[in-house]
């Protein structure tokens, strides 16, 4: 698989299982589809570790200062999958994979190198030695217990959003 | 509220299910629904037949290796950080996890959904001993405010109506009366999301572990899975000895196949892999992790020829297409387990002298085995299962007599010749001896058979 | 070419004009059918409801009955999965008995697959006629796969109408002694396969076995349905 293809995979994928899906290059374009989909005013948590998520920084004016008060966690993510349109989240490196969850929007940044083309190539890369916790996350929350009919943002979020970068 | 096991009243329960004509309606949509589901979540998959045979191999190398990919399991759970005990029956399971959470003061307990904690009656169990205990699931939810058992084994509530939730949720939780499932759904989250915040512990089942990593996973979609095995400080997890998978490398084939079969998605919205608990570094899991394995008679099935039910991955893909619980629904099965493999497990797990009434509740169609993903010779294991009915004297003896006298006349022309006069001649008698719901649907034996009609 | 006529016990007792069907259908294309008078039930009632010496006593009738090298030709496709597919588990414990029971296995032809592979039955040209639905019995479609045969027979029936059946597998409720056991569902069932085949609109329904034939039947007449209900070598012979 070509990385267009894996990429274009990914996203089609993603936005079947009803994500928000964005393709950007470099910070400009992220900064700026970050302030499309973000509402202005929303308590927004975002850890602020790794680069992309720094430079996010100066972005969000109402910031959370743990995900349990925010609306909005904006993060970056381990991963992805072409295969499903899936989100990897790992708790590696000290990560709060739980942060993607108790928000009722989770914004997910993924680098475009590290989409696998399918769920064995993701497996055979942890398999060795997982960490606590990894999260395959495809679309919102979502239940149909109640006459088989569709309600999204049950327990997690009620929005997906992911920005391939 | 314990309950208990209905299933020798499996015909009386059967006749009342079919009564009751919203049930019956919301079977009837559910199964087709998921019927139609599934087909289209397969139809872009290629090489589904090696996929499923993939799959059945590695479940049945699991079987077949059962004891040493346990034990494999506990070591590498254990070098994770896991606490893991073995529970021999349900009564050692439910104590051990009561004990677990008395020990540490856990009075706040919320519960993601498990049908092997349904198999163990554990709610009863840890409301006894005075504990508060939420099902957090939808669908759980809502049957657990009922008093409520689950009717089928991915969609807990599917014999209830919105009309019906509706009216539960405005008398327990004094909410203003809705039937819109979304604003349903969105009053289960905020009572829900209060519990999650303030347990003490969180209790879960597990799709499956893997052995090589002593990984638990949990596929789920609402995301409370994802909320009891990740906010509370404790985390116990209960499942049987079978779901083990030789390694984390395997899971592919399963998240390929139990979406789809359970609910035609092509994956769940969620797929967790935990490993351990939170360690030094982390800042995702609880602090406390427990696993409980559970066997309940899964040993003495493994020896048995029966032992292919224990390929099962509870995906509802028998349920969904078998004819009698579409019909009936998942009460009329009277335990834990309904359907096709409810009929096998429910017979093993809690004994023929409990339970043989289910082994008749199939018409042998085999649309079961055509769905199931794992290749479970569900027909087969349903037949075994009647054969050891019959050998344990639990049949009817006017039909073991019958059969007796079937087997001679079968082996003998002349007998058999006679067999065909005589119920001819005597048909208004067979008819009234048959009953009208049986004979009575049985057109009169022709005047001239075959045998007399050709040369 | 000489064919063993397996009549089957429904067939034989309730439904003998399908039998006679069967043998002009198989006359038509050439072969000479011959009813082994002895016969009497593949042994599937006691079979199914877990009864094995029963059953048992039945197969090795069957087998000796049967015995030989020639093809063996059924209109029902539940006895004749019952023949390939559970005679051998019968006599798994008997290996001269085993060899005779696979043997019989690989002779036996449900009738529409011995017409469509063996008679090219669907390049001939029959005549039908009116509108004709197909119910696919369980045990034919499922345990003997044969699902393209009946549909390629009948529609190949000049002046006869084909109309498909939605579900058309789904079970119609008969299982055998299931009806016995458990009548109310059985019911049920074969009142929602009535009302499919109501939806269709077709004068008749046709199929491959006389046991969901007769209960179909029967939810018919309850229903006050008027729709003709005819085994499929009835429906076939009709334009001889």
């Amino acid at each position: 698989m070509t990385a267009a293809d894996r990429e274009r995979r990914f996203l089609e994928n993603a936005a079947i299982a009803a994500a928000g899906t964005h393709a950007v290059s470099g910070t400009g374009e992220l900064l700026a589809t970050l302030r499309r989909v973000v509402t202005a005013d929303s308590p927004v948590y975002c850890p602020g570790v790794t680069e992309l998520e720094k430079a996010t920084a100066a972005l969000f004016p109402v910031r959370a200062a743990d995900y349990g008060a925010a609306a909005v966690t904006v993060e970056e993510v381990f991963g992805g999958v072409a295969e499903t349109g899936t989100l990897v989240c790992s708790s590696e490196g000290g990560r709060a994979v739980q942060a993607g969850l108790l928000p009722s929007h989770h914004v997910a940044i993924v680098r475009r190198e590290r989409i696998f083309d399918t769920l064995d190539d993701l497996f055979a890369a942890v398999a060795g030695a997982p960490p606590t916790n990894l999260t395959l996350v495809t679309g919102p929350s979502r239940t149909a217990d109640i006459e088989l009919t569709l309600a999204i943002g049950v327990h997690g979020p009620e929005k997906l959003d992911i920005i391939l970068v | 509220m314990t309950h208990e096991q209905t299933s020798l009243a499996f015909r009386e329960n059967t006749v009342r299910a079919l009564e009751d004509s919203a049930l019956r309606a919301a079977m009837k949509q559910a199964a087709d629904t998921f019927g139609t589901k599934r087909a289209d979540a397969f139809a872009p998959v290629a090489d589904l037949e090696a996929l499923r045979d993939r799959a059945s191999a590695i479940r049945e190398d699991v079987l077949a290796n059962l004891p040493m990919y346990v034990d494999r399991f506990v070591a590498s759970a254990t070098r994770a950080g896991a606490v893991v005990h073995r529970a021999n029956d349900a009564a050692t399971a439910r104590e051990i996890i009561r004990k677990i959470l008395a020990d540490r003061g856990a009075h706040r307990i919320v519960k993601g959904k498990s049908m092997v904690s349904e198999e163990v009656d554990l709610n009863s169990h840890l409301e006894a001993a005075g504990m508060e205990v939420v099902e957090t699931d939808l669908g759980e939810y809502i049957i657990q405010m009922e008093g409520e058992t689950p009717s089928h084994i991915i969609v807990p509530a599917i014999h209830k109506n919105r009309r019906q939730v509706g009216r539960l949720f405005a008398d327990r939780l004094g909410v203003p009366y809705t039937e819109d499932p979304q604003a349903l759904t969105k009053i289960a989250r905020k009572a829900l999301r209060e519990k999650f915040l303030s347990a003490d512990a969180g209790v879960s089942g597990a799709n499956f572990a893997a052995a090589d990593t002593g990984s638990l996973v949990l596929v789920t979609n609402e995301g409370n899975g994802r909320m009891v095995t990740t906010v509370p400080p404790l985390h116990v997890a209960i499942l049987s000895i079978e779901k083990m998978l030789p390694s984390l490398a395997d899971l592919p084939a399963f998240l390929r196949l139990l979406p789809r079969s359970a609910t035609g998605q092509t994956i769940t919205s969620y797929v967790s892999v935990i490993t351990g608990p939170r360690k030094a570094g982390d800042a995702t899991g609880a602090k406390e992790l427990h696993i409980v394995l559970l066997d309940n008679g899964r040993t003495e099935i493994l020896a048995g020829e029966s032992r292919d039910i224990l390929k099962c991955i509870r995906c509802g893909a028998c349920m969904n297409v078998c004819p009698v619980y579409r019909a009936v629904g998942g009460h009329a099965y009277g335990w834990t387990y309904p359907g096709p493999m409810g009929i096998v497990l429910t017979t093993l797990l809690t004994g023929m002298k409990k339970s043989h009434p289910l082994v008749d509740a199939s018409t042998l169609c085999g649309a079961c085995v055509e769905v199931c993903p794992v290749r479970v010779p569900l027909a087969e294991l349903i037949l075994g299962l009647r054969q050891r009915k019959v050998r344990e004297g639990f049949s009817d003896p006017k039909e073991m007599r019958g059969m007796a006298l079937f087997g001679k006349a079968a082996a003998s022309p002349t007998l058999f010749a006679l067999g065909q006069r005589l119920a001819g001649a005597f048909w208004p008698v067979v008819r009234a001896l048959g009953g009208k719901d049986v004979a009575g649907r049985m057109p009169a034996p022709s005047k001239t058979s075959l045998r007399r009609r050709l040369p | 070419m000489k064919v063993l006529l397996f009549g089957t016990c429904l067939v034989d007792t309730f439904f003998p004009e399908a039998g006679e069907a069967t043998v002009r259908l198989l006359r038509r294309f050439g072969a000479e059918p011959v009813f082994p008078k002895g016969q009497t039930c593949c042994g599937q009632p006691a079979f199914n409801a877990g009864y094995e010496a029963p059953a048992r006593a039945a197969a090795e009738h069957f087998l000796w009955e049967f015995d030989g090298d020639d093809p063996i030709v059924t209109p029902s496709g539940s006895c004749a999965a019952m023949v390939r597919h559970h005679y051998p588990w019968l006599f798994r414990g008997d290996p001269k008995r085993l060899a005779k029971a696979k043997r019989a296995g690989e002779r036996i032809y449900e009738l529409t697959q011995f017409l469509v592979h063996v008679a090219k039955a669907h390049e001939a040209g029959l005549r039908g006629k009116g509108t004709i639905t197909y119910h696919a019995s369980c045990h034919l479609t499922r345990s003997l796969g044969v699902r393209e045969e009946p549909l390629m027979l009948l529609s190949s029936l000049k002046g006869a109408t084909f109309l498909p059946m939605p579900d058309a597998a789904r079970c119609c409720g008969f299982g055998g002694t299931f009806m016995a056991k458990l009548p109310e569902i059985s019911l049920a069932l074969a009142d929602e396969k009535a009302a499919s085949i109501e939806a269709t609109g077709a004068d008749t329904v046709t199929g491959c076995d006389s046991g969901c034939l007769m209960n179909i039947a029967d939810a018919m007449r309850r229903r006050g349905t008027k729709i003709r209900v005819a085994h499929i070598a009835q429906v076939l012979a009709e334009g001889l």
